[in-house]
């Protein structure tokens, strides 16, 4: 039994955050600072020929301007990711080459925003407008090569031809699926279409940076991933990395959003020219136009099955949008088919293709679910319309067909990131008992029956139920390291530090949850620091759902090597030897059995250790690779309502039950979950890019974009099932992700149970529906 | 931030007001909402409504009279307390957000009629007037206020004037997806009734072509009948809205789903009368 | 020019733009608990009270709040004096990035104000202005309902 483990802790920072204490990267500010504003180009491809600043630099108050006149040309990726990143390096941060509305043209820093705004419409500059490429469908036969001559390369060996606008290209194959789909007697075969999204984090992208007193650059930011902000200001900046600190405060929301480094290298440019602070925050319309979105995609799933609905082949094909520039354009591709085709691990031939190309559009980038959003919506459907075709129950197929505890799938191998993956055996998973679980919670067999009569014959508003089952990862194994540092003081508190990133999951209360179950020590006695170059222990970021299972167990390790010291010392006090002492309530006691109880705590040693004799400081590192990426499951139910006549489509009820292995914190787990499939939801239904005939994104503010409110939400019902992942912290998998796979295929088999058509395209707009109601 | 060198009136009576905003540049401020949305450069000058004493809400003979100053939150909760203006409260109660109806004003909202408007058309559907003062004060039926083109013209919205009756029918709706998203149209509907029979009725939409349309044939179908499924099928005929296509939604579809709201609503008001 | 406002109940002399918003003043003049998500009064992060009632502070010129009582987040609740929906928040999970938080808590402290007993459904409406893209809602809408109930069953201020 757990005592710190599995508790509905508060959030550490929760009363600071809803008293409004806690600080975001907006909310610093420092004397002499400047405010920066970037110009973005309003065409979706064009060719500076001349960029005259001259009337700008006069404006009083225009201190800085840094366009391509001025800053090195630099090849780098904007992706926050490990290097050698798997993203292209094609992005420069102030090129001649607009590829996008939205693309960097200049930057002006000056005495106040105003100024630097007014300043931006007096840079006189020459465009030469190039034909955009908007249909990413035509980009490899395109005439229109979006990265030409650039130097553009991959930093890593991988397939990339910038002259036929591929930015990523993945195969992955087991078996014969040619063969055994040629031999199969029943065949589908359908295309899918998944659009843009923005993450629409509350707080919109900012970097504030300073030099500070010893003349190093200090940048405060908005950033999933302080020490890749790091290591890429340093490239594209030219400053050594000894130079810069990078500090993450609060941050409100990320979503992978935030993954990207797109404003720190402009504000730690102006700092660093003009020594003095810098302010860039965008407004929400450059958050829509200028940073990352999920990529468009469309997927063809060719499936070979038998007449009692075994799948013998099946065939993922991903073509992916990814804009401008090819920030994760590789990654999220791959993950597109290994987060989904181990599901089903039965399937004997399976084979996964997929391509990533350039297109004159927003540039796609991190998005919760990362490729697996994408691919499940065509994954979850094809499923469902084998086992009508079949009838087979789909609850019952899944329980059936899923990968299980103590089985593998040779996707894991075949498909990494950017490499070759890891080979992987299932460790842990309740997947069949959140079918079972979730089925019951939400009447599955009974509405679905209801649902599958003549209830709908006749009904303007018809009513349908669908599911899907889930995975998704949990950290990139044996390529992202995190590690924790933990020290004692003499009053028996903690210092936590650790350079994983909090954005509002509560990853750094859950990782002081993990280092309070080793040390048995109440959370509060934790004092957290994260995300800060200077003082805290490298981390990847936060991202591919790892804090919680990576962090984790650098965490637990680093907790349990302190615990050894403490006991090594409180034996000592106590005139013990060191196995004959264990920890309990922050004291080291004489185990049960020894003839004589003995103890002593926590503050008191810290302060033997500090004072008194062979003194130290109790104080500890480790740093933690996973092997592996162990999947969190997760079974999804909905209930939908299809008014025929206006094409709207209504969530009335949802169920997920998700396995994340042990939740640390199930509150947190709870939010994560349901978050994400609001969002998830929002996504199927509404959410959308909608460009003009240029290329100009329509829909750039969040009353034009749709975003749900507290009044649009459906009833909806998280139910956690625990299983026990060994290789994470007391059991752990992550949640972060994975949920918002579900509703894109749920409420798409959903709308089939309801009306027998299915919906191809998302998001379900009520004219796209009567279209498909009508077809 | 638009104009570091705006100023701002606060005069303390109609005339005087009315005399400021003479000038080019210088407009009204209410809420402001809808300033901040446009930020104008142009905008040198704010006359602030809030000494005139227009925040009011009266009735007088059968007549309600809502100052230009009030909020529509704030109608939204006279209405609820005060169980009166049903139609309007519900309407107003739909718009926008809680934080942004604590700041719209009736007399804003009214001249700047944006097409996404719950306003109007319940106005419209009430047969309501408004008062208005360029240098003379004068009534309008708000349908006039529009199609006339005074809207455009400079002046002071006073108040609109509503004749409450409490044996009206109405139904009201605004069409989104999401509750927070700008409406495609919106819909009022106002039977009134002597005995079974119709007696006046009003079919309005806001969003489509020229801002507004009233069907008044399809309304005189109804008149001094009964309010039945067959005239109702008669009167779709009339109901013909016309929009224009937007990047979300084709004018087709705004037209098909237009009146099959239409009919949803004369439907639900004569199963009910029924 | 200088400008009084009544911010918190305390009287600040403010030096302000005549064509600034309230809540680019109340930013620029410490009150950082007072967000911006998108500066066109579509998310809420920036609500305060004035008078009393819920407004979006950047769609407020600055100058027509001049003599009204504003309230910021801080303004119901401190660090060390937190109000009960505060509170009860954190304690339920309502928080996560915490950016929407000060907009939320303001929006739902009004509601229980005028409407001590809502229903879901009028929790759900009184929080239409205020967007939140991490916890999907269902924490934050059982937060205003457990501060409901407990202030009810203790009769405890809604203050």
């Amino acid at each position: 039994m757990f005592k710190y483990v599995k508790k509905a802790v508060e959030k550490i920072d929760g009363l600071a955050l809803v008293t409004g204490n806690e600080k975001y990267t907006d909310d610093f500010s420092f004397d002499k600072m400047l405010y920066v504003s970037v110009l973005h180009s309003g065409y979706a491809h064009a060719q500076i020929e001349e960029l005259d600043d001259s009337a700008a630099r006069k404006i009083p108050g225009v201190v800085e301007i840094l366009s391509y006149n001025n800053v090195n040309t630099i090849l780098y990726t904007t992706a926050g990711q490990g290097f050698p990143e798997p993203s292209p390096y094609d992005t420069i941060l102030f090129g001649k080459t607009m590829r996008f509305v939205g693309d960097n043209v200049c930057a002006v820093a000056a005495e106040t925003k105003e100024i630097a705004d007014i300043a931006l419409k007096k840079i006189k500059i020459k465009y030469k407008r190039l034909k955009p490429l908007l249909n990413f469908e035509q980009s490899d036969n395109s005439k229109i090569i979006i990265h030409k001559n650039d130097g553009a390369f991959p930093k890593i060996p991988v397939y990339y031809d910038a002259s036929k606008n591929i930015a990523a290209m993945v195969e992955a194959e087991a078996g014969d699926f040619e063969k055994a789909f040629g031999e199969s007697k029943n065949k589908i075969e359908k295309n899918f279409y998944v659009s843009y999204a923005s993450h629409c984090a509350l707080e919109p992208h900012a970097a504030v940076s300073y030099i500070d007193n010893r003349g190093r650059l200090v940048i405060i930011s908005t950033t999933q991933v302080p020490f890749h902000v790091r290591r890429i200001v340093s490239h594209v900046a030219e400053i050594p990395i000894s130079k810069i600190r990078v500090i993450k405060p609060r941050i409100g929301g990320g979503f992978g959003g935030k993954q990207e480094v797109l404003l720190e290298p402009i504000a730690a440019l102006v700092t660093w020219r003009t020594k003095r602070p810098a302010k860039l925050v965008y407004s929400r319309k450059e958050v829509f136009n200028s940073t990352r979105t999920r990529h468009q995609y469309k997927t063809v799933f060719k499936v070979g099955f038998q007449d009692n609905g075994i799948i013998t082949a099946l065939h993922l094909d991903a073509l992916e949008n990814s804009g401008a520039y090819g920030s994760h354009a590789l990654t999220v591709l791959s993950n597109a088919g290994s987060k989904t085709l181990p599901l089903l691990n039965k399937i004997e031939n399976l084979k996964f293709t997929g391509k990533g190309v350039y297109t004159n559009l927003p540039c796609g980038g991190a998005y919760r679910g990362y490729g697996a959003t994408e691919a499940y919506f065509g994954y979850g459907q094809i499923i469902d319309m084998v086992c009508e075709a079949t009838n087979n129950n789909i609850v019952e197929y899944y329980k059936k067909w899923s990968i299980k505890s103590g089985e593998t799938s040779p996707i894991f191998k075949a498909l990494g990131e950017g490499k070759e993956g890891v080979a992987m055996t299932i460790t842990s998973s309740s997947l069949e008992e959140c079918l079972e679980t979730g089925s019951k919670e939400f009447h599955w067999n009974e509405k679905k029956k209801l649902y599958d009569s003549n209830f709908n014959k006749g009904k303007r508003i018809k009513r349908g139920v669908g599911m899907a089952a889930l995975m998704q990862g949990s950290a990139i194994p044996e390529i992202d390291m995190a590690s924790a540092y933990i020290k004692m003081n003499d009053d028996g508190s903690f210092n936590l530090n650790i350079g994983a990133t909090d954005l509002g999951t509560g990853s750094d209360t859950i990782l002081a949850q993990i280092a309070a179950e080793v040390l048995d020590v109440p959370v509060e006695k934790f004092i957290v620091t994260s995300s800060d170059t200077d003082f805290t222990p490298f981390d990847t970021g936060a991202y591919a759902s790892s804090t919680t299972y990576l962090t984790g167990q650098a965490v637990k390790k680093c907790a349990e090597n302190i615990k050894e010291q403490i006991l090594k010392v409180g034996a000592e006090i106590l005139g013990v030897i060191q196995n004959e002492v264990e920890i309990e309530n922050e004291q080291v006691i004489t185990k049960p059995g020894f003839a004589d109880f003995r103890k002593i705590s926590f503050a008191e040693i810290c302060n033997y250790s500090f004072y008194q004799n062979n003194q130290f400081q109790i104080q500890a590192t480790a740093s933690h690779v996973s092997p592996k990426s162990p999947p969190p499951f997760a079974a999804h139910f909905v209930e939908i309502e299809v008014d025929t006549f206006t094409g709207i489509i209504k969530v009335i009820n949802y169920v997920a039950a998700v396995d994340c292995g042990t939740p640390i914190n199930p509150i947190l787990a709870e939010g994560q979950a349901e978050g994400a499939i609001v969002n998830g939801i929002s996504y199927a239904l509404v959410e959308n890019y909608y460009f003009s005939e240029y290329g100009k994104l329509l829909n750039d503010t969040f009353g034009k974009y749709g975003v749900y409110t507290a009044s649009d939400i459906p009833p909806i019902k998280v139910i956690l099932i625990d299983s026990y992942e060994e290789t994470g912290p007391f059991g752990a998998k992550s949640i972060s992700e994975i949920n918002i796979n579900g509703p894109l295929p749920a409420i798409a088999n959903a709308f089939f149970n309801a009306t027998g058509k299915r919906l191809f395209k998302s998001p379900f707009t009520p004219e796209d529906v009567l279209k498909v109601l009508k077809g | 931030m638009f104009n570091e060198n705006l100023k701002w009136y606060f005069p303390a009576s109609i005339p005087k007001a009315v005399q400021l905003i003479e000038q080019p540049g210088i407009i009204l401020h209410g809420g402001g909402t809808r300033i901040l949305k446009t930020q104008s450069r142009s905008i040198i000058g704010l006359v602030d409504i809030c000494n005139l004493k227009l925040d009011y809400i009266k009735q007088k003979n059968n007549l309600y009279h809502v100052g230009a100053a009030v909020t529509f939150g704030k109608v939204v909760k006279f209405s609820k307390e005060n169980n009166c203006l049903s139609m309007l409260g519900t309407a107003l109660s739909e718009a926008a957000s809680t934080p942004v109806r604590n700041r719209i004003t009736i007399g804003g909202s009214i001249k700047d009629f944006p097409l996404w408007s719950n306003l109007i058309a319940p106005l419209i559907a009430l047969d309501a007037k408004v008062e208005i003062n360029n240098g003379s004060s004068k009534i309008i039926p708000i349908e006039e206020y529009i199609t006339s083109g005074m809207i455009k013209t400079k002046h002071l919205v006073k108040e609109i004037i509503i004749p409450e009756d409490e044996k009206i029918i109405w139904r009201i709706k605004r069409f989104t997806l999401l509750k927070f998203e700008y409406p495609i149209f919106n819909i009022a509907i106002k039977f009134k009734f002597n005995g079974s029979l119709v007696h006046d009725a009003a079919f309005v939409i806001t969003g489509v072509k020229n801002r507004f349309k009233r069907f008044n044939k399809a309304e005189n179908i109804f008149m001094e009948k009964n309010l039945s499924e067959k005239l109702i099928k008669q009167a779709m005929k009339f109901i013909e809205p016309k929009f224009v296509s937007d990047y979300k939604y084709s004018s087709a579809y705004k037209e098909k789903v237009a009146k099959i709201i239409f009919e949803d609503l004369l439907l639900d008001i004569a199963g009910v009368k029924q | 020019m200088k400008i009084k406002f009544n911010i918190n109940s305390k009287i600040e002399e403010l030096e302000i733009r005549p064509d600034a918003t309230l809540l680019n003043v109340l930013r620029d003049n410490g009150f950082t608990e007072v967000k911006c998500g998108c500066s066109e009064g579509e998310c809420g992060a920036c609500i305060v009270l004035i008078d009393d009632k819920t407004v979006n502070s950047c769609q407020v010129l600055a100058m027509s709040a001049a003599s009204k009582k504003i309230k910021t987040v801080k303004g119901i609740g401190t660090l060390h004096n937190p109000h009960l929906l505060q509170k009860i928040f954190a304690s339920t999970g309502a928080d996560q990035c915490g950016f929407c938080s000060p907009g939320m808590v303001l929006s739902a402290y009004s509601l229980l104000k005028e409407n001590p007993n809502p229903t879901e459904k009028e929790i759900a409406e009184a929080l239409d202005g205020n967007l939140c893209r991490c916890t999907g809602y269902v924490k934050i809408i059982e937060a205003v309902r457990r501060t409901a109930q407990i202030m009810n069953e203790n009769l405890i201020s809604r203050e």
